[in-house]
């Protein structure tokens, strides 16, 4: 009696894989339940003490394989401000130069497609939580090509903003533009090399 | 019973075989878009990944600790072995896209892709991302089983017929959960921000500088416009995420789904990102319903591609068989017709005698063999127009390259 049920569900299970070993349809569905659950738990913003448990588990196995993920562009709010970058050279001569990181909206389209990954840098590097970026992104400055050969001494980080003020009836206006030095690095001769 | 009945819809949806087809146009616009990817990050590859980059690799690990799946730990800390990985990962890419040695080469761009993500995090939009999550999954896909060279390497070996053998969608089964989770997660993201809900989000989205393509006509910044494209994307992407699994509200999303991202990629510069995620829509699509869509277009492009060729070829040859097998795979809009010489109703005058050592081609100027009943073929099949072109060169030069060698 009771066997019969155990057996229909097996047959009813076989006219999907015949042919199909049971350890791999076993390990199969294992690693289907397994990562389903994983990058739920993972990219859902969700915040009960279960939950963060689990992301806290399998938070080794998603940074090696690279499942980590998440899905919030322009999410939970747009960005506000139109945020540029620039680097200022202070050279031995006591000269100076400003050096500015490529801005998608004085590029041509097509270069605009082509170094669209500056604008997310920039996105990145004005953010203070990573200021452990700042030394390299000054010293990268300092061996361009055109800044490197007139031995630079100094480079100072400088973000300008200006905020996106929202109108009611639609039209765009801006509030003026705001500037910073965040950051100023002091050129190593070993730098240059 | 209840459990019973979700074992078996689970079994169905995980298990139950289908024409792999789908699987393999998703692995050739994949390939694509990889490619796309490195096209596009080829001027600036040594300056994000060389050991002089923006962020060096030591600062890297110092933000983003533990172990991880990234080759440039393993490889010399030099400009040459940079671009060495950059051209394995490209040619990988491109034998990905076309299907050869498929498996090997799925886990070799996963490697690279997520290498380079690794290498430095801090430029990546969420079409990197898509593409490195989906191609964790495309390496356990059966995506050399069609539209590859692969099959016709298994056929030319006599492994596999002529037909596309169905096979397990496990592997895109989870593809598609990450697409669908995509929308979803996105959605639950933006109703926690009070702009999205509020209706003003795509004011900022569309005000910001660097984010901006092609003109945008002035009607569409109307407070009430902006608000319901607002809403919109809301709507939008909680559908794709949870209704897209309705099999009556697929197609229509689909369709709503690639105006949208087309749109999207005309009003934003966030390169590859449309293109990434559209690639995984093919997955939605039923086969039988490819299969459909398919043989209209054919029968479209029919009318164009001038007059069927008939192949008569014996049957009784393994070796006949399998190169008539090879021309039937490969003859994507059905230019061919074969028959085989053991079958009676064969309308061919052509003994078995005569095709004992090749294929036979009936044309109306009569039999062709050899190499004027490749032309005849390779004319016709557009997948093999490259070939044609090759030989009808050859051709023109020939008398040419023979009469110069008997002066000299």
């Amino acid at each position: 009696m009771s066997k019969a049920p155990h057996s229909d569900k097996v047959k009813s299970s076989q006219q999907y894989f015949p042919g199909m070993k049971n350890w791999k349809y076993i390990a199969i569905n294992i690693f289907l339940i397994f990562h389903i659950l994983a990058i739920s738990t993972w990219c859902l913003p969700m915040t009960n003490p279960f939950v963060q448990v689990c992301r806290f588990a399998v938070r080794p196995y998603f940074v090696w394989t690279g499942l980590f993920q998440s899905w919030d562009m322009f999410s939970p709010q747009p960005e506000t401000t139109n945020a540029y970058l620039e680097a200022i050279v202070l050279y031995q001569d006591g000269s100076t130069k400003i050096w500015s990181f490529p801005r998608m909206d004085l590029l041509s389209l097509n270069e605009r497609y082509h170094k669209e990954r500056y604008r997310k840098f920039v996105e990145v590097l004005l953010d203070g939580k990573n200021s452990v970026l700042w030394p390299d992104v000054a010293r990268h400055v300092a061996r361009l090509p055109g800044i490197r050969d007139g031995d630079p001494q100094k480079i100072l980080l400088l973000a300008r903003w200006s905020t996106i003020v929202y109108q009611d009836d639609g039209t765009f206006t801006r509030s003026p533009l705001d500037e910073n030095v965040f950051y100023r690095y002091d050129v190593k001769p070993g730098d240059l090399q | 019973m209840k459990a019973n009945s979700f074992f078996d819809a689970w079994n169905g949806f995980f298990f139950a075989e289908q024409s792999p087809t789908p699987l393999a146009l998703f692995r050739i616009a994949y390939g694509m878009a990889v490619i796309a990817t490195l096209f596009l990050l080829h001027a600036d590859w040594i300056a994000w990944y060389g050991p002089n980059a923006w962020v060096r690799l030591s600062t890297i690990r110092t933000m983003e600790p533990g172990p991880r799946l990234n080759l440039f730990t393993i490889i010399p800390q030099s400009d040459s072995w940079v671009r060495i990985l950059f051209w394995v990962f490209l040619i990988s890419a491109v034998c990905l896209a076309c299907g050869l040695f498929t498996r090997v080469n799925s886990i070799i761009v996963f490697a690279c892709l997520a290498s380079i993500q690794q290498r430095n995090l801090l430029i990546l939009h969420g079409g990197d991302t898509f593409l490195r999550v989906t191609g964790f999954f495309l390496m356990f896909a059966p995506a050399g089983a069609a539209l590859s060279v692969d099959r016709l390497i298994r056929i030319w070996r006599g492994e596999e017929g002529a037909e596309i053998q169905p096979r397990r969608p496990w592997a895109q089964r989870m593809i598609q959960f990450e697409l669908a989770l995509l929308y979803f997660a996105g959605f639950c993201s933006k109703i926690e921000g009070g702009s999205w809900v509020q209706g003003t989000a795509l004011y900022y989205v569309y005000h910001l500088d660097e984010l901006q393509r092609f003109p945008i006509p002035p009607w569409f910044f109307r407070p009430a416009i902006l608000r319901l494209a607002t809403w919109f994307a809301l709507v939008f992407e909680f559908s794709m995420g949870v209704l897209i699994w309705i099999k009556e509200l697929r197609y229509p999303l689909l369709a709503l789904g690639v105006l949208f991202h087309l749109s999207l990629e005309y009003s934003l510069n966030i390169p590859m990102f449309q293109w990434d995620v559209l690639a995984a829509y093919i997955l939605f699509v039923d086969p039988v319903d490819l299969t459909r869509f398919w043989n209209r277009i054919r029968t479209r492009a029919n009318r164009h591609l001038g007059q069927r060729v008939n192949v008569i070829y014996d049957g009784a040859s393994e070796r006949r068989l399998r190169t008539a097998n090879m021309l039937r795979a490969i003859d994507i809009f059905g230019q061919l017709s074969f028959a085989d010489l053991r079958d009676s109703r064969a309308p061919f005058d052509a003994t078995r005698q005569d095709a004992q050592d090749e294929l036979l081609v009936a044309t109306n100027s009569g039999l062709r063999r050899g190499r004027e009943g490749l032309c005849a073929i390779a004319g016709v099949v557009p997948l093999l127009w490259p070939l044609a072109i090759l030989l009808r060169i050859q051709q023109l030069w020939a008398p040419r390259i023979a009469a110069s060698s008997k002066a000299g």
